[in-house]
């Protein structure tokens, strides 16, 4: 157990080193001078000087990308060209805001994922099944954006149930995170429904039902438990993907998070600050996989460490 | 000052297809034109007294996030618009009688030499964190601007010229200027940019000063919620309101929110919620909705600026050719490209100035090109034109062709432009640049023609685009015209407003008649409230929304 961990955490490392190489190689990779890019035609070349040495563009290439993966070690992501603020407290200032939305997308997203899928196993073949599944093959096809755009229209301008950018409070939140958990939990619901009908089929399920137990019981109790393995760790990535996810929600809702954030910064050519978000992302992305990874392993007791790592 | 300033200062003013619109340099002839919306009329405190009532937020949407409230520091318009609310200047601008008025200097004097300018600070004026107003509040504050280590480059720029500044005591501030300068006063009444600061706050604050500014105006900085909004609540003990306001005391609403958008059909959609009660600058094609709506109302002007216009390098052989450029003047419909791309919202530009800023000649309208399509090939054929049998201009055997250089922005006025072209026989290329590289080559001359768009508030900005030692910068027409170079040093530095006022209507007709651009629309600048907030205006000498006055109706 200990040496997967071990060789998880390793090869995270080495996927966050490829980050750091490519948000790295951002700067170089833009056309021209990216001195030039950053501020703009007409900016005096005493303020060139002074960006590209503040940067280090002066230097030659390898020793920039020392520097930088020094920086990152001591935690200096850079400055924010825009603010002057250190790009760090940025993130932290918005990163809370994504996490918070993320999460509870994704809370939404297990809750009807795991009930639609559930019924939809359970009434197999009827009215309902078809139903759910027809909603999932829905929801996998729908651009979040698209149905953002439609609850917006529909529930705050026409509707007035929910304000807009009113702030992040409970009610601020429930529209933006409903869009977000609504399309994600079409791919719970179907992986819960495929593996609720095949776990349904066995015969402890008719022993069960021999035995009279009640059929919530069989159902949550017994046969979810043997789905969870494949939809905890869909859960998991589901929760990466969110948390990249929420860019075009926020800026559909107005949300105050990385999302808003990366994408003002990519307008106002502020690199440092796309640099920062891109990596910041590329972790949290890592890491969450990792722990997925790791977690997986460990609630499959099937599983068998030593095998695993050698394949 | 010299080039090196011009230069720098120049950076400014122009903007490529960028949302952002430099400002804050006032002029004081820039009250004559009609910066005015439907309820943006002159300062009248006692109609607005009459029924206005204090309390309140008032809550405005707008479609960016500061990046400093340091005001030295700041690059963008909305701590422009936050300053002129959390702060104060020297003088004010009657916006009634364009007269200089007194504000937070009582009054002032300026030396025989016109190079020394001594002004009495007012008293009692205390700034938000206690600390009371004093002559050495302004030394400080105009020392930080002009410290280039500040990186004040717009504020700077207004204090073009200024050698020194000294408070010999607490309530005398002076100026001593190397030459007599045309703007500096003006430039004086600038609330955003030129407002005095807290020394003690900006170094209690340190690196955090951006987040926590401090001024002497009618609302005082509360909160910044990244991301969100930012919060001023009133500043109670204001009583010292610029002299042309009838009232001096505090302002009415409780709180002043900015909130940010990323995405302009959620700002209106808030605005249509009423999670915000103004729309800071909409697009044009969201205005004509409003328009129609009784229970909104649009705060708008015409920009500070040009809006769309094209430069002809006179270094092409063919556009050497005076009539070539008049010709394609004359052939461009700016009516029928104001419908299009700005949905009617905008006035057509007939000179190189707009009508908002000082120095404006309305004759221009008359002496300028209008749409002719007909005279417009007959000046190609007065130049040994002649049509093809494809229908274009020939002349010893070479076809007229052309390249006009864009950002993909454009691409529908240019479409519009290559098929007016063609009308007269002049066959247009398209060549889409980014922006960075649009700017680079037009700069260094290797191009034909070019769409440009420019802000700016005085007209000095002409001598960065047509004196001649501005080739290499914003000379893109690399023009080199001794009279012009003359006009234009002139009106740099001519005190007297009717004398500069000639010069620079001297200036336009110039440009008019060797028709170095084709000037083509001024578009407005639109803010949409709602009713329930009665009185927002438009600060006309920047443009900016001057809630002073402004009260929320009580439900």
């Amino acid at each position: 157990m200990i040496s997967f961990v071990l060789n998880r955490f390793v090869s995270g490392c080495i996927v966050i080193l490829g980050l750091t190489v490519l948000s790295f190689l951002l700067v170089h990779l833009v056309p021209g001078d990216p001195v030039q890019v950053m501020l703009g035609i007409h900016a005096t070349p005493e303020r060139m000087e002074e960006l590209r040495s503040q940067l280090g563009l002066d230097k030659p290439l390898w020793t920039q990308y020392v520097r930088y993966l020094s920086d990152l070690l001591h935690g200096d992501l850079g400055t924010s060209i825009k603010t002057g603020r250190p790009v760090l407290v940025e993130i932290a200032d918005r990163f809370p805001e994504t996490a918070k939305l993320a999460v509870s997308a994704l809370v939404i997203a297990i809750v009807i994922g795991i009930l639609t899928g559930t019924l939809a196993a359970r009434f197999k073949g009827s009215f309902i099944d078809a139903l759910f599944t027809g909603f999932a093959t829905l929801g996998v096809s729908i651009p979040s954006f698209w149905l953002g755009i439609l609850l917006v229209m529909l529930f705050s301008v026409t509707l007035k149930w929910f304000p807009i950018a009113n702030g992040t409070g409970f009610r601020d939140m429930i529209l933006p995170a409903l869009t977000l958990g609504v399309v994600a939990s079409t791919l719970i619901s179907r992986l819960t429904r495929n593996g609720m009908v095949d776990a349904l089929s066995n015969d402890y399920i008719r022993t069960a039902r021999a035995k009279g137990l009640e059929e919530r019981t069989i159902l949550f109790r017994h046969a979810l438990r043997n789905v969870l393995i494949p939809v905890v760790t869909v859960i998991g990535l589901q929760l990466a993907s969110l948390i990249g996810g929420t860019v075009i929600i926020e800026q559909v809702f107005n949300w105050p998070g990385l999302g808003t954030m990366a994408i003002g910064s990519i307008l106002s050519r502020d690199f440092p600050l796309i640099q920062g978000t891109i990596l910041f992302m590329g972790v949290v992305y890592v890491v969450i996989n990792t722990i997925v990874d790791i977690l997986y392993h460990a609630i499959d007791p099937r599983v068998e460490f030593g095998a695993k790592v050698a394949s | 000052m010299g080039i090196g300033f011009r230069k720098a200062f120049s950076s400014l003013g122009i903007l490529l297809l960028s949302a952002v619109i430099a400002v804050g340099c006032t002029s004081k002839g820039s009250g004559e034109s009609e910066a005015t919306g439907t309820n943006s009329a002159s300062p009248n405190a006692s109609e607005a007294a009459a029924s206005a009532q204090p309390g309140g937020t008032i809550r405005i949407g707008i479609m960016e996030e500061a990046d400093t409230l340091d005001i030295h520091k700041s690059v963008m318009n909305l701590p422009s618009q936050i300053g002129i609310q959390i702060g104060g200047a020297l003088l004010s601008l009657n916006p009634a009688t364009n007269e200089l008025e007194p504000f937070l200097a009582d009054s002032y004097t300026v030396s025989e030499d016109g190079k020394t300018l001594t002004f009495k600070i007012r008293e009692g004026v205390a700034f938000h964190d206690g600390t009371p107003l004093t002559a050495q509040s302004f030394k400080d504050t105009f020392e930080r601007i002009m410290n280039p280590e500040t990186g004040a480059t717009t504020a700077a720029s207004f204090l073009r010229g200024v050698k020194s500044v000294s408070a010999p005591d607490d309530r005398t501030f002076v100026i001593e200027m190397e030459t007599p300068s045309a703007t500096l006063l003006t430039n004086l009444t600038d609330m955003p940019f030129l407002q005095p600061l807290s020394m003690s706050a900006i170094e209690a604050a340190g690196a955090d000063y951006g987040r926590n500014p401090v001024g002497v105006g009618p609302w005082k900085f509360d909160k910044w919620v990244p991301g969100q909004s930012i919060l001023l609540s009133r500043n109670d003990a204001y009583n010292w309101g610029p002299s042309f306001y009838e009232r001096k005391g505090k302002a009415y609403p409780d709180q002043v929110e900015y909130k940010f958008f990323t995405d302009m059909q959620t700002m209106m959609a808030a605005l249509d919620t009423g999670s915000i009660d103004i729309a800071y600058k909409v697009d044009t094609s969201d205005a004509k909705r409003y328009r129609d709506n009784p229970n909104y109302t649009l705060v708008e002007a015409d920009m500070q600026g040009l809006g769309l216009f094209i430069e002809m390098n006179l270094e092409n052989e063919t556009l050497k050719d005076v009539q070539v450029r008049k010709a394609i003047n004359k052939a461009i419909n700016k009516d029928a490209i104001i419908q299009a791309v700005l949905n009617g919202e905008g006035s057509p530009a007939y000179g190189p100035l707009p009508s908002t800023i000082f120095g404006y000649d309305p004759e221009v309208e008359k002496y300028g090109y209008s749409y002719d399509a007909n005279g417009a090939a007959q000046m190609l054929e007065s130049s040994g034109w002649k049509k093809n049998s494809g229908g274009i201009m020939e002349k010893d055997g070479k076809p007229l062709q052309l390249e006009l250089a864009i950002t993909n922005q454009d691409s529908q006025a240019a479409q519009m432009v290559q098929a007016m072209l063609k009308e007269i026989g002049i066959e247009l290329k398209i060549q889409v640049w980014d922006q960075a590289t649009l700017l680079q080559k037009v700069s260094q001359g290797e191009y034909d023609m070019n769409f440009l768009i420019y802000g700016y508030n005085d007209p000095d900005i002409l001598y960065n685009f047509f004196h001649s030692s501005q080739i290499g910068g914003l000379n893109h027409v690399r023009v080199r015209n001794s009279d012009l170079d003359k006009l234009l040093a002139e009106g740099g530095a001519t005190l007297d407003q009717e004398k500069r006022k000639q010069i620079y209507a001297k200036i336009q007709n110039i440009i008019v008649d060797e028709a170095y651009w084709a000037p083509i629309y001024v578009p407005k600048v639109i803010h949409v409230a709602n009713n329930k907030i009665q009185n927002v205006k438009l600060q006309k000498s920047t443009l900016l929304l001057d809630l002073y006055d402004s009260w929320v109706k009580p439900k």
